[in-house]
């Protein structure tokens, strides 16, 4: 793992130049330009909100729906769009592949880096919220700084494991959208956790995004302390999806150029 | 001090259905020993065998041969684009592989933006390319042209600032496949003289079918025949034995 960390940090400026050249070309031709990582979030809080919180009436416990979906929308977003990016990454640039050397994983890397850039945009709209709806914020907030890298090594473990995969079969990709969209209703982003009956919760809670995307509610607009338990487990999952994940890629790496 | 070697280098290309390329052929290829069809042999392209060479700080390596002799899979295993099925690869140094110029630069983003871009992918770190970001825009003519985006750009604009980001890119080890044909005739020209500089210091390996060129730059050559080595050593005799037998081939045909 270190010589591929080492290697990695010597590439670190390419890093930094692909990554921003995924956030600039994202932007470039689209009126809206930075507009678009809001946008994504803010309409389906929209339809979300009409749907569920209207029509089904789900409960949002002590605030308002709109918000109670957008605090969970804010991660998934992120996720989506890091694996939906990420997964084609190495593909994508197959001219690249088969004709300079660098360590591949700056590909999906980069696609995780400007998905995460689009989160802090989408963010600055939360925080926005959070002072509209008025919602209670404690030093819970804290919790953050453990809940935020975990769904950044989660995202980027199965980023590269997708995007490998991908290089391998390239049909894969077709899977990706339909799993997105199953992987969205797994988590608690249009509903609460505790909404879940007991007897599911436990096989709900193992998608690891259960417990970060509630904590993350949690400790942003509801001020509680997430439930260690399950969030323990997810940061955990988190860790070993991304080593394994890290560890697939570069077993597979080798013969990217020959299958491309 | 010899920056290349290569010591019994064999590589293989799998070119079977279904080993990789759609997951529905790799699925179908599990079940079908099941459904009683015998299992297909794997279809497999040797494309060098055991070969070793040396090149040594300063040499210029120049390799012929017909086409699908390996040569391109010579250069690959050296930029570690591709990795040897049996026997040892050394490249020591940065390695600037030439192998197709341009390979990464994005056509919405600008010329400025893509010197910085392609510079990054050649390995050259922000502050080297600040530092000749000038030369680099002079010798590629581009001056007037830097902030439109490079899908505006002619083919040959968007050839020469490939050429240029790489031609400072300052390697140790040079390698290059048949890019020298771009820009007009006083760019060509610019380009040959670039190249005669780089010998000097540097190592390099050239593939190409221009025995002229190949003649001017290599200080030894390399005639590679369906992943073997037929014959290393001076470029005059190594071309004329590459000639007879391409002559001979031909009149056989």
């Amino acid at each position: 793992m270190n010589i591929w960390i080492s290697e990695l940090w010597r590439f670190r400026e390419l890093l930094w130049a692909f990554t921003l050249k995924e956030i600039k070309i994202r932007y470039k031709q689209t009126i809206l330009g930075i507009g678009w990582a809001i946008l994504q979030p803010a309409a389906l809080t929209l339809i979300f909100t009409v749907i569920f919180g209207v029509f089904l009436k789900v409960h949002s416990g002590s605030v308002p729906y709109p918000i109670f979906v957008y605090s969970a929308l804010l991660p998934w977003t992120f996720f989506s769009t890091a694996i939906s990016f990420g997964a084609l990454s190495v593909v994508n640039n197959g001219g690249l592949v088969t004709k300079v050397y660098f360590p591949r994983e700056v590909m999906p890397l980069s696609a995780v880096g400007a998905a995460f850039f689009d989160f802090l945009m989408a963010s600055l709209i939360f925080i926005l919220m959070m002072i509209f709806y008025k919602t209670s914020v404690n030093l819970n907030i804290l919790y953050l700084f453990i809940i935020v890298p975990s769904i950044l090594l989660f995202t980027t473990g199965i980023s590269l494991i997708l995007s490998t995969i991908n290089v391998l079969y390239r049909d894969v990709r077709f899977v990706i959208p339909l799993l997105m969209q199953i992987w969205l209703y797994l988590s608690p982003v249009i509903y609460s956790l505790d909404q879940v009956p007991p007897k599911y919760k436990g096989w709900v809670a193992i998608n690891p995004l259960v417990g970060l995307v509630q904590g993350f509610r949690d400790v942003t607009i509801l001020g509680k302390i997430p439930d260690f338990g399950i969030l323990s487990f997810s940061i955990i999952t988190s860790l070993v999806v991304f080593i394994l994940g890290y560890w697939f890629f570069k077993k597979k790496e080798r013969i990217f150029a020959d299958v491309i | 001090m010899t920056p290349i070697i290569f010591k019994n280098v064999t590589k293989t290309y799998y070119t079977s259905k279904g080993k990789y390329g759609l997951l529905k052929d790799a699925l179908s290829q599990m079940v079908s020993p099941l459904s009683g069809k015998g299992s297909s042999p794997k279809p497999t392209v040797v494309a060098l065998k055991n070969v070793s060479f040396e090149v040594k700080k300063g040499e210029a390596l120049g390799i012929i041969g017909r086409n699908g002799a390996g040569k391109t899979t010579i250069l690959k295993l050296i930029s570690r684009i591709t990795y040897p099925q049996s026997g040892k690869v050394k490249a020591e140094g940065r390695i600037g592989a030439f192998i197709e110029l341009g390979a990464g630069l994005h056509h919405e983003l600008t010329g400025r933006e893509n010197i910085f871009l392609y510079g990054a992918i050649l390995g050259m770190k922000k502050k080297e390319i600040q530092e000749k970001f000038d030369d680099i825009v002079d010798f590629a003519e581009i001056r007037k042209f830097l902030d439109i985006p490079i899908k505006k750009y002619s083919s040959g604009m968007y050839s020469r600032l490939g050429f240029s980001v790489c031609a400072f890119c300052n390697p140790d080890i040079l390698l290059v496949d048949e890019v020298l044909a771009v820009g007009d005739i006083n760019f060509q020209k610019k380009c040959l003289t670039k190249m005669r500089s780089f010998a000097r210091g540097k190592t390099i390996v050239f593939v190409s079918h221009d025995l002229d060129a190949i003649e001017n730059i290599s200080s030894k050559v390399m005639y590679l025949d369906r992943g073997k080595i037929i014959k290393i050593g001076k470029p005059k005799d190594v071309i004329s034995l590459y000639k007879k037998t391409a002559k001979k081939e031909l009149i056989d045909y």
